[in-house]
């Protein structure tokens, strides 16, 4: 049966917060010896890039959102480090995957949107828009952060 | 016990005379009465009244009395008080006696769940599709559907002049006397198949699409587009050219900050800096967001923070665009 219907909440935390996760990270991988070699670039854009979803993923929604937990998980992995998440209220059901609940017109279109999403092969469609209207606010605010960043350090 | 229900007798009589809002307004007067009298397990006299008034609805009585049956005691007799008062306002009795009903401690699995806000609004809303129950809907005869929907959009049309704050008061009795729980209605369009799993259907397939409309808010240039395949595309690609944003953005700084070829502590201050134009306000009102800070020391904190104070204090309410600017041109007056 349908769950109940309580109004969607997708409130993301302010710039500030994302920006103070933000350059945490990026001065912790400044701390890395290795990093600031000229060589290598393209190591050290996809440390940064990591860097980025990993402290969105923090600052945003922490442990309470499912895309956050499959980030930090994804990225705890990379790194051969075990993450450990405080256990949620609800089972995650496997009843979803029931197909009489799948519309077929819209699931194409579900499905791409689940491989963008982080977490999202583990979700039902309904659950899957509130994730993903969290995660495109989340994204555009480090964006923002980001290049305030890079317009702030460019070479005057 | 049924002291608070109308006899039978005066029930046949009277039934039959009443026109339709005649007969929802005396379910009306009599609802707090059966409200309290409801809880009792009467089944005989139950069985009496329905024998009474089932003649030519046997059938139906009885699948609706089975199903109740197999749903649970209590509520089943609940309904039955409800089925023994009439068949053709039975409906509009028992979603009056549901809405109080359902609070009831043995519920159903049967009902689904929604907030006491959402159900007055849900009564209220001008799509009157949108109110009805799921247990009457048990019965397959279009027929009958349309007679439910006649009821139900007459008592809605009457709970709506009478102000809706007739069913929330009715809820919220029946919520302060038992233990609260909520409920969704939903109403069956005429014409369609009123069976629980197409309902829950229908139920599920308009809660995704609420939240697509919320989703076509959110991304900018949605509005143009209709249909669920183009909301969906639109989306699509607005997360993709957010992720490439992010990398893209993550390029250049990894570009930009080689380049400076600093070192640690002319790093730390120009970093600093950066965090500083990046939120100001952090820095001039929310001093315990330093101490999480571990990064800079604290002099130079101390130190930056005294220089730039004042100005800050007109940048905290700017919007982003003009953040942007305004941060930009802090930072570069601290560099100087």
């Amino acid at each position: 049966m349908a769950s109940a219907d309580k109004p969607i909440n997708t409130d993301v935390p302010e710039k500030d917060v994302f920006a103070l996760h933000f350059l945490q990270s990026l001065s912790n991988l400044r701390r890395q010896n290795t990093f600031n070699s000229p060589e290598k670039t393209n190591d050290r854009v996809k440390k940064i890039k990591k860097a980025a979803y990993v402290s969105m993923a923090r600052a945003a929604g922490g442990t309470n959102r499912l895309w956050s937990r499959a980030l930090l998980r994804r990225a705890a992995k990379e790194n051969n480090k075990i993450v450990r998440f405080p256990r949620r209220k609800k089972r995650v059901t496997c009843l979803r995957r029931r197909s009489n609940r799948r519309d077929p017109v819209e699931e194409e279109e579900a499905e791409r949107l689940r491989n963008l999403v982080p977490g999202g092969g583990g979700m039902g469609t309904s659950k899957l828009m509130e994730e993903t209207a969290h995660y495109i606010k989340c994204l555009s605010m480090q964006v923002k952060v980001m290049q305030c960043l890079v317009d702030g350090l460019a070479p005057k | 016990m049924l002291e608070g229900l109308v006899s039978p007798e005066s029930l046949s009589l009277s039934y039959a005379d009443m026109s339709v809002p005649e007969r929802l307004k005396w379910l009306q007067q009599h609802q707090q009465q059966e409200v309290l009298s409801l809880s009792s397990n009467d089944s005989p006299d139950l069985l009496q009244i329905l024998q009474f008034h089932g003649s030519n609805n046997d059938e139906l009585l009885q699948s609706t009395f089975s199903h109740f049956q197999m749903v649970g005691s209590g509520f089943g007799t609940n309904y039955n008080m409800g089925f023994g008062h009439s068949h053709e306002a039975m409906d509009g009795y028992i979603s009056r006696t549901s809405s109080c009903q359902i609070h009831s401690p043995d519920t159903m699995g049967v009902m689904l769940k929604n907030s006491e806000e959402n159900r007055a609004i849900s009564l209220k809303n001008k799509r009157k599709s949108e109110v009805c129950l799921i247990i009457v809907k048990t019965r397959e005869e279009e027929k009958t559907e349309k007679k439910i929907k006649v009821e139900a959009e007459t008592e809605s049309n009457i709970s709506n002049k009478e102000a809706s704050s007739d069913t929330s008061k009715e809820t919220s009795k029946g919520a302060s006397q038992i233990q609260k729980l909520d409920y969704i209605h939903v109403r069956a369009r005429r014409g369609e198949a009123t069976d629980r799993h197409s309902l829950a259907e229908r139920a599920r397939r308009e809660k995704i699409s609420k939240k697509m409309k919320y989703l076509q808010d959110l991304v900018p240039g949605c509005n143009t587009v209709t249909g669920k395949a183009g909301v969906l595309d639109e989306i699509i690609n607005y997360v993709q050219s957010l992720q490439r944003q992010v990398e893209f953005l993550s390029m250049k700084l990894a570009v930009i900050n080689p380049e400076l070829e600093l070192g640690v502590e002319d790093l730390s201050v120009k970093q600093f800096q950066a965090y500083f134009t990046n939120f100001p306000v952090v820095i001039a009102s929310k001093p315990s967001v330093m101490v999480d800070v571990p990064l800079f020391p604290l002099d130079q904190q101390g130190s930056l923070n005294l220089s730039v104070s004042n100005p800050n204090q007109t940048s905290i309410d700017a919007p982003s665009e003009s953040w942007e600017t305004q941060s930009q041109s802090l930072f570069a007056s601290v560099l100087r």
